[in-house]
């Protein structure tokens, strides 16, 4: 196995030559391009396409394609011949030589850089092999934890000297790292964090006292990203607590672990209670600055999350695999299960899932590694939210296919689906994430249309007019043309009907970003269920992009299949567009779609009294 | 208004007419002499539901009261239902033509709070059962018209009210029972259908009920008051002292009067968060009606804060580790799109926390704050000042009570006016 290991790291090293080589032509590409590419999705909101980095749909080259296959090889076929995710499921325990073997495949270093002894992998890497450890959940998670975010801190904003004394080890697997943010009273709540570091007398030291709750690998570790409150003085000398990371090995003593606890899914990851009593950690390890924690956080966090969907759609193809097998040879009133269009329906709805979730993950990705350091953390969070919630309509859909069979603790199946319910929850819940991405774009979105707005309410009857007149123009059928499509398009004409949808709905939704803008102005804030909305029709939006990119080169490539490709983009295009359209004129003012009051009437007084409040409908009044 | 005159001059003329006919329509055949214009005025009197004690002040002559025998009780009997529901039996057998039914059902109406039965339905339907069937049926439209047997419709009217006055809703058998004694074109069936219709609407209205039998307890009926007033649902009530059991109370002990407190989370922590230099309040006693029964509370309240003590509440800069909690955009909601009305806001201060005490003065009060102090430690800093009414704001009347009951009674007869003039 040490000599896969190895071959893994020649691998990589054979691919760093040439990647230099790309860094080289990669730092020029600035030059030549006009000004950095804006961000997709905030454009979005502003109801324009960027395709500067999205069309054409991002590619790597031969040799780094060859790397990547040379790296998967070895782990696809030790997870599928050595790895038994029921065993680990049933026992809650990754067993050590398992443990041993990931180590050695250098799968705890993936993103550490080469010099830290790592495999140095690049976002679209990282991503294409996230797919093939997605066959076992616990594993997954366990790496992921150990370096999307447990190490991440030291990759960001780590010292040189931090790096080297650190990296190597992580990446060996040597040491195990864990991400420590949440406490009981605090899960994205910042100001409650009670955990606190107080410098020692001799200022060498601070002094770590608190409690974090649900770490994973908390058990495993032995390197901790802790974040804790510190007392730093301010600009204007005045004290204030702000919140700082530290780098916190096992040894520095006073760690202990709540025992591991037990969960619905996910069963073999180790997720426990970490207590700090009077831990000394030397100011050398600091992570990052002192009071910066805050930013530390929200960077590792937004910066892990892309990567959930490769590791979606690797899942989401095994299944597709399994359940294609079983309703192909299951046979009931002596027709196979696969004849039925209700399993047909569920096969088609797996498959679009999974290309969409693909498509958004590997542009993403794409994104992430063009050279400067591109803003995706709304693009990441879109790609989130949009594969956890497909994992489990997906596992959920799979288990209608198997019947009875799929609720059995002898398959795979329902271990699939515990796993998948977390997805929704961990890394920021969707309805958080939901919220970052709509706020994120009405944000930049607002800063921009702030003239515009402040003319309106003035009264400006020029630019009062001006509006009105482009209403006239919407409402006169005038077509929507962004380039996407035509002689030289940047969509293949297949797609043309498609292209056409995603310019309309990025039209319409530009006009009610700016009038939502003007409606609510800054208190859109505490408007959720329209955030919720505008961050539905984003996610869809990027979900095109992402299929029509994908599916365009695929078809001017050639690629093989690639006429299932343009089916399920049309189709998803399809689907998405008349979404939108509802969710677009849910947002429209007094619209009739819209049952918001009626919702929160419900839920108020249902909350007043904490219960569900109506009469048992066998009640009587005599 | 010229049908309600016509209506009582009806009701005149039916009354003269009985009068003029003298004995033999008369339903009380032991007493003769007193007749049917005696019995109408015995009627309105007892038309009240609410059944009068013996009044000790002016003593009536005493004058016997018809089928009382009827509710006398065997020695060793109870007041019960069964021993109503064998009185109304022993009226059908020892009165086989139901002579003077009038009389016995209205003196049974009065007799049922003795017997715990005001609320049973199937007491009423009882007593109702009591008319004899089919004889004061109207048989044409002029009977319909011009009040058939009004005595008897009035008697089942009075049968219908005190149900209602109870909570009773009539169910099929009393509907049928109607239809059998006065027919579908009747008043005690039109007063049915009424109650039939609103009691559904009103039996529900209120947002906060109260339980119907209210617990004898002092201490679980202050629990309940308290919870009734509270919004909060996590608010904890605390017994800080019961009361003696009454058997062993000593004469010389002093009294123990209980103690009960309600004190909501939200509360806790404004009170923690208090400022000790400003005093706090104890006001009180004021009164809180539960049915029948009134609870009197006391409040501890701080004053508003003066403005310029008034912290503003600032949005932390680093707060939310995944979204923006604010924009920083310059411009808010448009006016076309703030919906919310112009109210003036009057802010009291904080009510920090709730008791209901046996008694009111400032010793108890002190014992309440004493244990208040356990849970709220922020509380023995803070300057305490008992601000209390000398009386518990009730109505007192200087003749005592019969003034009220006659006053009562006005309204009961007034109320009597309105329902006739509604009912025309």
């Amino acid at each position: 196995m040490s000599r896969c290991g190895l071959f893994l790291r020649r691998a990589a090293a054979a691919g760093r030559a040439c990647r230099a080589l790309v860094a080289f032509t990669a730092s020029r590409r600035p030059l030549r391009t006009s000004p950095q590419s804006r961000a997709f999705a905030k454009e979005l909101c502003l109801g324009k396409i960027e395709k500067n980095g999205v069309f054409p749909f991002p590619e790597v080259s031969q040799d780094e394609l060859n790397e990547i296959n040379q790296l998967v090889k070895p782990v696809e076929k030790f997870f599928i011949e050595e790895v038994d995710p029921q065993k680990i499921d049933r026992e809650g325990k990754i067993p050590d030589d398992t443990l041993e073997k990931l180590k050695s495949l250098g799968l705890f270093g993936m993103q550490i850089p080469e010099e830290y002894g790592g495999l140095g992998l690049s976002n679209t890497m990282y991503a294409r092999l996230g797919e093939t450890i997605s066959l076992d959940g616990s594993i997954t998670v366990t790496l992921t934890g150990h370096q999307a975010i447990g190490l991440k801190g030291i990759i960001l904003v780590g010292t040189e000297e931090q790096k080297a004394k650190y990296l190597p080890k992580l990446a060996s697997g040597e040491h195990i790292a864990a991400f420590c943010l949440t406490e009981p009273g605090s899960g994205s709540d910042a100001a409650s964090i009670q955990t606190r570091a107080t410098l020692s007398e001799d200022k060498k030291h601070y002094i770590l006292n608190g409690c974090k709750v649900w770490i994973t690998n908390g058990g495993l570790a032995s390197i901790f990203t802790v974040f804790a409150r510190t007392e730093v003085a301010d600009s204007d000398g005045s004290v204030k607590d702000k919140i700082t990371a530290f780098i916190v090995e096992r040894d520095f003593g006073g760690i202990t672990n709540g025992k591991p606890e037990d969960k619905l899914g996910l069963r073999g990851s180790n997720t426990c209670e970490v207590h700090f009593e009077n831990t000394k950690v030397p100011i050398q390890n600091v992570l990052g600055e002192v009071g910066g924690g805050f930013k530390l956080a929200m960077n590792i966090l937004n910066s892990g999350r892309f990567s959930m969907g490769s590791i979606v759609a690797g899942m989401i193809k095994k299944l597709i695999e399994l359940t294609a097998e079983y309703a192909c040879t299951r046979k009931q009133f002596n027709r196979k299960l696969s004849e039925f269009g209700l399993i047909q329906e569920k096969f088609a709805l797996m498959a679009q899932k999974a290309y969409v979730m693909e498509s958004m993950a590997y542009l993403t990705a794409g994104m992430l590694d063009q050279p400067g350091v591109p803003d995706c953390s709304i693009e990441a969070a879109m790609v989130k939210v949009f594969s956890s919630e497909g994992a489990w309509q997906c596992v959920s859909e799979a288990l209608q296919i198997l019947g009875g069979l799929g609720y059995m603790t002898d398959y795979p199946y329902e271990r699939m689906l515990r796993d998948a319910r977390i997805l929704l929850i961990f890394e920021g819940t969707n309805e958080i994430l939901r919220l970052f991405i709509a706020l994120t774009g009405l944000r930049h979105a607002g800063r921009i249309l702030t003239g515009k707005m402040n003319e309106l309410k003035w009264g400006n009857v020029g630019v009062a007019m001006g509006i009105i007149g482009q209403k006239l123009r919407d409402a006169l059928c005038q077509t929507v043309n962004m380039g996407l499509t035509g002689k030289l398009g940047l969509v293949h004409p297949s797609l043309e009907d498609s292209a056409t949808k995603l310019e309309q709905n990025v039209y319409y939704f530009g006009r009610t970003v700016e009038s939502l803008l003007h409606r609510f102005g800054k208190s859109i804030v505490d408007e959720q269920l329209v955030l919720k909305r505008v961050a539905n029709i984003l996610i869809n939006m990027y979900g095109m992009t992402a299929v029509l990119s994908r599916a365009s080169r695929s078809i001017r490539t050639g690629l093989r299949d690639h006429d299932q490709e343009i089916l399920l983009a049309n189709m998803f295009c399809v689907e998405a567009y008349f979404q939108n359209l509802f969710s677009l004129s849910q947002l429209e003012k007094n619209a009739p779609e819209n049952l918001d009051k009626q919702t929160k009437k419900i839920a108020q007084q249902i909350l007043e009294k904490r219960a569900y409040i109506c009469a048992h409908p066998l009640d009587r009044m005599s | 208004m010229s049908r309600v005159r016509a209506v009582l001059l009806v009701r005149s003329l039916a009354r003269g007419h009985a009068a003029l006919l003298g004995a033999p329509f008369s339903q009380v055949p032991h007493l003769a002499p007193r007749s049917l214009h005696c019995n109408s005025a015995h009627r309105t009197s007892e038309k009240s539901v609410v059944p009068h004690p013996p009044e000790p002040g002016k003593k009536p002559v005493k004058v016997p009261v018809p089928y009382e025998d009827l509710f006398q009780l065997a020695p060793g009997g109870t007041r019960d239902k069964a021993s109503f529901m064998k009185a109304l039996q022993s009226f059908g057998q020892h009165n086989v033509r139901k002579r003077g039914h009038v009389d016995f059902i209205y003196f049974a109406l009065q007799k049922m709070p003795e017997y715990g039965v005001e609320r049973d339905l199937a007491a009423y339907n009882l007593l109702l059962d009591v008319f004899p069937k089919e004889v004061f049926r109207p048989r044409n439209f002029i009977h319909t018209l011009f009040f058939h047997y009004l005595l008897q419709q009035d008697c089942g009217v009075a049968v219908l009210h005190q149900m209602e006055s109870n909570g009773v809703m009539p169910n099929k058998e009393t509907e049928f029972l109607l239809l059998q004694i006065f027919g579908r074109q009747s008043y005690p069936m039109l007063k049915y259908m009424r109650m039939h219709l609103w009691f559904t609407r009103f039996l529900n209205i209120n947002p906060f009920p109260v339980p119907r039998d209210l617990p004898q307890d002092a201490v679980e009926l202050a629990t309940l008051g308290l919870q009734h007033m509270e919004p909060d649902l996590s608010a904890r009530v605390t017994v800080y002292q019961r009361p003696l059991p009454d058997d062993k109370t000593d004469p010389g002990d002093p009294t123990k009067p209980h103690i009960v407190g309600i004190q909501s989370p939200d509360q806790q922590e404004a009170l923690a968060r208090h400022n000790p230099a400003r005093p706090l309040f104890v006001e009180g006693p004021f009164s809180l009606w539960l049915r029948n029964k009134c609870v009197y509370y006391h409040i501890l309240r701080a004053d508003l804060l003066p403005p310029e003590e008034q912290e503003v509440e600032e949005i932390p800069e680093e707060w939310n580790l995944y979204y923006p909690m604010k924009l920083d955009l310059d411009y808010a909601r448009s006016g076309w799109d703030d919906y919310e009305f112009d109210i003036d806001e009057v802010e009291e201060g904080p009510v920090l926390a709730m008791c209901v005490a046996g008694a009111h003065d400032q010793e108890t009060l002190a014992k309440w704050i004493q244990g208040l102090q356990e849970t709220n430690p922020a509380l023995a800093r803070i300057p305490v000042v008992f601000r209390l009414a000398a009386s518990t704001g009730e109505l007192l009347t200087a003749s005592g009570p019969e003034d009220l009951r006659q006053s009562q009674r006005e309204e009961d007869d007034d109320h009597l006016q309105r329902q006739q003039q509604g009912q025309s």
